[in-house]
């Protein structure tokens, strides 16, 4: 493995149940993850992911591709996210992700979420080998 | 009584159909009028001598008179500030027969007024017109205030500030209107009558107007022709006696944005109405009906008032409880009006107070002597009283 | 919600200033998670974000569930301090009323596991702005959250949101296809004044009288010798409608149109912004420039 690798693209289609119940499972009830009605007038488009989700997401994504790559006992050390563009549903949510850095047992990854405005994340998640 | 009065009368009239698209020409549509209006009166194009029109009308006296084969014409002429005219052709007509001038005189009206330019949408040219009319247009086009129903609706909202009269009390007409024309086969709307509650839930156009306080978009022509009332005694139909023919324009008159004076409501129609009872002798209260151009409804309620039906202010009152309907104590509009029957520019109104006066009507009212007939509001107007006895 | 403070001047100085106070207060009590990390939750959790691992059904908690442990849920009430809660409230008041997360990054100590009840702290760690964003302006608010297991810090969490005004819509006409007035040398002199940012009110020089739309002469004394006064541009609303139907060139719709009666004793015609507009509101004057020839005057509510 060395810095440049890619993670191979991951693309997940955001539907209303994916929003409203991954806003549940986070705890988070604003009304904008879950009412259309009140999201559209507040000035959105629809409902949207919340930002647990996202962390999430791009946990689930480095994850899964990190207990293969390496090692199942792989944990997570950092996730900073910058966030973009509302995931709204009926958009795809496309992750693609490169190693940036490894350094000694810990690897840094870039991550990239888009979707069809533009970029819903970029992320830098920091992972160790082994705990 | 002045001496003009009763000395001239319609004798014919003549309309095509009334569409939303005519599919011809706007000169065709004018000639067939022109034809059963002169049919009506008992004559033909050769007799004709006199012709009167519309300042916005696309088809000039000498066209209509080249496509009907007319003869010599001896009186030409047309009138200004678009609906406002239309009683002012009358006039026109009647002043040239009762002097002498014409024998026998046809005003006409025709366009495609849906198919083809519509009124309702914004006419740049209006602003951009290289005369005073243009330079008065600088006012209030380029700040978006361009279309016939905005400016009404900045005097209604005054209107209803001032006394108190709100969009149901507008509503009233529209009902009235098209309960006349659900019974006119004729009208646009035949068979379509509203409730208040559909005038209600109608969408906003220019807020406080509603869309069914707006008169239609529609293509048609109506011709009128008239002569002496001495040459009317030979021809086959009831005479409808001009009684009074009247223009007005007020103190600091614009078109559709007379905004700078004290009243912004419509006193060009109390110039009209004033001028109407001088000449004929009669009083509202003569009157059998009216029929008041209604391309907006809140220029009824004002008219009313203007012409002295009622105080100022007190048209949301006398309106209500039937009083413009059929068997009320004045039927307006028995025809449907602009809102129902269709938009010819007033001259299907006018051709509605003739067949009142001749007995005639689809919705016949009792005792129709005496009937009034008004021209576009808010710009420079005119109007008629026509009878149906000589004095 | 009465604030002792809503008359004040909520300018760029009072927002630093209140911002400044509620960095002074420094973390919040620790405040206690309602559950403790638990088999159910986790499972909720790795069902709708579809993460599967095995070690999330053995007793650890998914490291990006930190901070669902203490969120509030459908709990209104918050602390009376919460710095977070506190200085949105205090920007809302100043007007920037939207809030668009920015970031948010986490560190973990280490995994939680199940049994374990966390606590959070929190503090304002900054204030920045006021920032022109694509959104609109507004300021970058950024706090810093700790959990720990006792005393033992797991996790912490810097998370910055952008409270904003947002930012006019951009406009969907052209407006440069704004019907141009007609001018002559009767009435050049009033779109000079608007070029300028001036009202000019057409005045006679023999008797004094004002006049609006102007003319070549005045109607009261004939005279044809006329200069003008400048306008107040004060106004109020004598009469207005609020224009649906149809479109019309170079304007957004719905557009609301108002005729202004000005303390010098004439009426204009004018775009009106504003709010809920009634006769008799007062407005002032403003002035956009269509082109380097026309400039419009618009009346603004007071």
């Amino acid at each position: 493995m060395n810095p440049g690798d890619q993670i191979p693209e991951w693309k997940l289609p955001i539907t209303p149940t994916l929003v409203v119940s991954t806003a549940l499972a986070t705890r988070d009830f604003q009304d904008v993850h879950h009412d259309r009605d009140l999201a559209v007038k507040r000035g959105s488009k629809d409902i949207f992911l919340n930002i647990l989700t996202t962390t999430g997401l791009v946990q689930r994504y480095v994850g899964e591709w990190a207990s293969k790559q390496v090692g199942e006992r792989y944990q997570v050390l950092e996730c900073a996210l910058r966030l973009g563009a509302p995931a709204y549903p009926y958009d795809e949510l496309s992750f693609t992700g490169t190693v940036k850095e490894i350094e000694g047992d810990a690897l840094t990854i870039d991550v990239v979420g888009a979707v069809s405005l533009g970029n819903h994340v970029n992320a830098t998640v920091k992972i160790a080998r082994n705990a | 009584m002045s001496g003009f009065s009763n000395s001239a009368a319609i004798v014919g009239i003549g309309a095509t159909e009334f569409s939303k698209e005519s599919g011809r020409s706007e000169l065709q549509l004018s000639c067939e009028a022109t034809l059963a209006a002169l049919a009506d009166a008992g004559l033909t194009p050769k007799d004709v001598d006199g012709l009167v029109t519309f300042k916005m009308d696309n088809s000039s006296e000498i066209a209509l008179a080249r496509e009907l084969g007319m003869g010599d014409l001896r009186f030409f002429s047309r009138v200004d500030y678009g609906g406002g005219a239309a009683c002012g052709t009358v006039q026109q007509a009647a002043m040239a027969v009762a002097t002498g001038v014409a024998d026998v005189v046809v005003c006409y009206r025709g366009f495609n007024e849906r198919s083809g330019q519509r009124y309702g949408q914004v006419q740049s040219w209006a602003a951009t017109q290289i005369n005073s009319n243009g330079l008065d247009n600088a006012w209030s086009y380029p700040y978006g205030l361009s279309t016939p129903a905005a400016t009404v609706a900045m005097q209604a909202r005054r209107y209803m500030h001032e006394y108190g009269a709100t969009s149901r009390d507008f509503g009233v007409v529209a009902v009235a209107d098209r309960k006349h024309a659900a019974t006119n086969p004729n009208a646009f709307f035949y068979g379509k009558p509203i409730t208040i509650e559909d005038h209600q839930s109608s969408r906003l156009i220019a807020d406080p107007l509603r869309l069914l306080d707006c008169c239609q978009e529609s293509d048609g022509a109506v011709a009128l022709v008239v002569v002496s009332a001495e040459r009317a005694k030979d021809l086959p139909q009831t005479p409808a006696y001009i009684a009074a023919a009247a223009q007005g324009s007020a103190a600091d008159q614009f078109v559709m944005t007379s905004y700078y004076r004290d009243d912004i409501g419509v006193p060009e129609m109390g110039v009209v109405g004033r001028e109407l009872w001088r000449q004929s002798g009669l009083k509202p209260d003569d009157m059998a009906m009216a029929v008041l151009y209604d391309h907006f409804t809140p220029y009824v309620l004002m008219q009313l008032e203007e012409l002295g039906f009622c105080g100022r202010g007190e048209a949301p009152g006398f309106i209500a409880d039937g009083a413009i309907e059929i068997g009320g104590k004045l039927p307006i509009n028995t025809h449907g009006g602009q809102l129902g029957e269709a938009y010819i520019h007033g001259m299907n109104g006018i051709a509605e107070g003739v067949r009142q006066v001749r007995g005639a009507s689809i919705n016949q009212v009792i005792n129709a002597d005496h009937v009034l007939v008004t021209a576009g509001t808010g710009v420079p107007t005119s109007g008629l009283v026509l009878s149906r006895e000589v004095g | 919600m009465s604030d002792p403070i809503t008359e004040q001047v909520k300018d760029h100085d009072w927002i630093m200033a209140r911002a400044e106070e509620f960095k002074a207060m420094g973390e919040t009590e620790p405040r206690l998670a309602r559950d403790p990390v638990n088999q159910p939750m986790i499972n909720n959790w790795v069902e709708a974000i579809g993460h599967q691992d095995p070690r999330f059904a053995d007793g650890m908690a998914p490291p990006a569930m930190a901070q669902v442990w203490t969120m509030y849920g459908l709990d209104p009430t918050r602390p009376a301090k919460d710095p977070l809660h506190g200085t949105m409230q205090m920007l809302d008041s100043a007007g920037f009323t939207s809030v668009l997360g920015t970031n948010c990054d986490q560190v973990y100590k280490r995994a939680l596991k199940v049994g374990e009840q966390v606590t959070i702290t929190s503090k304002l760690d900054s204030v920045v702005g006021p920032k022109k964003t694509g959104v609109g302006e507004g300021y970058f608010v950024t706090t810093v959250n700790t959990w720990r297991v006792g005393d033992e810090e797991v996790a912490t969490m810097l998370f910055r949101v952008l409270k904003f005004k947002p930012a006019a819509r951009a406009p969907k006409v052209d407006k440069s296809k704004t019907i141009r007035p007609m001018r002559n040398r009767d009435t050049e002199f009033f779109w000079e004044g608007t070029k300028q940012g001036e009202i000019r009110i057409s005045k006679c020089n023999a008797c004094g009288e004002l006049r609006h739309p102007p003319g070549p002469m005045c109607p009261v004394c004939h005279a044809a010798d006329r200069g003008y006064v400048v306008a107040s541009g004060k106004g109020t609303i004598y009469s207005f409608l609020t224009h649906h139907a149809p479109q019309l060139p170079g304007k957004e719709l719905p557009l609301q149109l108002g005729l202004i009666e000005l303390p010098e004793g004439i009426r204009m015609v004018g775009e009106l912004i504003g709010e809920d507009p009634a006769i008799g509101d007062e407005v002032d004057a403003t002035y956009e420039k269509i082109d380097d020839d026309t400039t419009l005057v618009y009346w603004r509510k007071s």
